[in-house]
């Protein structure tokens, strides 16, 4: 069972719902799947955690065969070979490692080459299994250490918690295509609006079941009369609170206090019933 | 000479383009004959790199001036590297741009 959290949105609560959800559900994985700028292991503090690199592919053009037919130029979608006076010349940081550019290369020019995109961390937290995700700093995209990550939780019978990224690019889409139930995390504004209705239509597009947390509620009903007109079942409003936010930020896991536990444990009680955990 | 900029509409009366590599067209103009061409940016809308592309491009028309607010730091690399060299652009059009280069009046970035 994988349970996706995502929000468009960055900073809307998605971290603070995968992490205490994870946190109180029993037998399950929280998996950091915000490979960007992972801040779940701020929260699941795990001395001596074990590393793993990630490593993806890149073109190498051997310079003495390629004769400039620019085949692999005109291939690339990402842009990351580019022919500059009279060589193709290789942006390692935009490529996608599709190997796309060695097939239709017809002299054999291009080998591929291992490179650390970044690492995968994985140990645990008192009986909940914790990964998490880290690109290196200049890459520009994740997506590799998102399939690593996700690979390595496929066959498990554990309830999965997926912390997304924000936004709805590839990383999102990668990071949600194994969920069985989607909760969508919005902040009542405009912003936050504009950005739901984005994570919102992904998850129709794959068909995902779905839930929403309004995370930050005040008197402010724009999100909420969204979700009606949506028909999106609403699985809790967390209220803005000066207490709740002040542990959060101080990297506590507020599902251990009695007062905040209540809040999480209904929305688990809530997929429940929906999924089955 | 030949002077390659950026620009918003097609021709020696438009605005400088504010960005580089998601350009609409470039204008390619040639000091010795004195005539421009215009170029559309076919690569405008890709998805990455862009500017990868545009400093392809820039290069490959034997630039030698390229006159632009501002270029991204992989584009500045490959640029420099060819030993292109970049001025920066005022808010002026093209034409004006190509008038003040050629009176030593603008900055090199």
């Amino acid at each position: 069972m994988q349970i996706a959290v995502l929000s468009g949105k960055g900073g809307t609560g998605k971290t603070l719902l995968s992490v205490n959800l994870s946190y109180l559900a029993k037998n399950s994985i929280y998996v950091d799947c915000d490979v960007e700028e992972p801040n779940g292991l701020l929260y699941y503090k795990i001395p001596d955690i074990e590393t793993d690199d990630v490593l993806t592919l890149y073109p190498v053009i051997d310079h003495d065969v390629c004769d400039g037919c620019q085949k692999c130029t005109d291939f690339c979608k990402f842009n990351a070979l580019a022919f500059i006076l009279g060589k193709v010349r290789v942006f390692k940081e935009l490529c996608h490692s599709c190997g796309g550019c060695s097939l239709v290369c017809p002299l054999n020019a291009i080998t591929e080459k291992e490179k650390v995109l970044g690492s995968v961390k994985h140990g645990f937290y008192e009986d909940t299994e914790v990964y998490s995700g880290e690109m290196k700093i200049g890459e520009e995209s994740g997506v590799s250490i998102i399939k690593e990550l996700l690979n390595r939780v496929s066959n498990t019978d554990k309830t999965v918690f997926i912390d997304s990224p924000p936004g709805n690019g590839c990383s999102v889409m990668e990071s949600i295509s194994q969920a069985d139930y989607c909760i969508l995390v919005a902040e009542p504004s405009i912003f936050g609006l504009h950005n739901l209705n984005m994570v919102y239509e992904l998850t129709r597009k794959f068909n995902k079941k779905i839930g929403l947390v309004i995370n930050k509620a005040s008197n402010d009903s724009i999100i909420y009369d969204y979700a009606k007109e949506k028909q999106i079942e609403i699985l809790a409003q967390i209220p803005m609170d000066l207490e709740l936010g002040e542990m959060n930020s101080n990297g506590e896991i507020v599902a251990k206090n009695d007062k905040f536990r209540p809040i999480f444990e209904s929305i688990l009680n809530k997929i429940d019933e929906e999924v089955q955990l | 000479m030949i002077i390659t900029i950026p620009t918003v509409t097609s021709g020696e009366k438009s605005f400088v383009s504010d960005r580089f590599g998601r350009c609409n067209f470039f204008y390619v103009y040639d000091t010795e004959t004195k005539l421009g061409k215009v170029y559309t940016n076919i690569h405008k809308d890709g998805q990455g790199g862009v500017g990868v592309k545009a400093s392809e491009f820039v290069i490959n028309q034997k630039t030698d001036v390229l006159i632009t607010p501002r270029v991204g730091s992989k584009s500045i690399d490959i640029i420099r590297d060819a030993n292109v060299k970049i001025y920066e652009a005022t808010n002026e059009i093209v034409k004006t741009n190509i008038e003040r280069f050629l009176n030593n009046e603008l900055k090199e970035l």
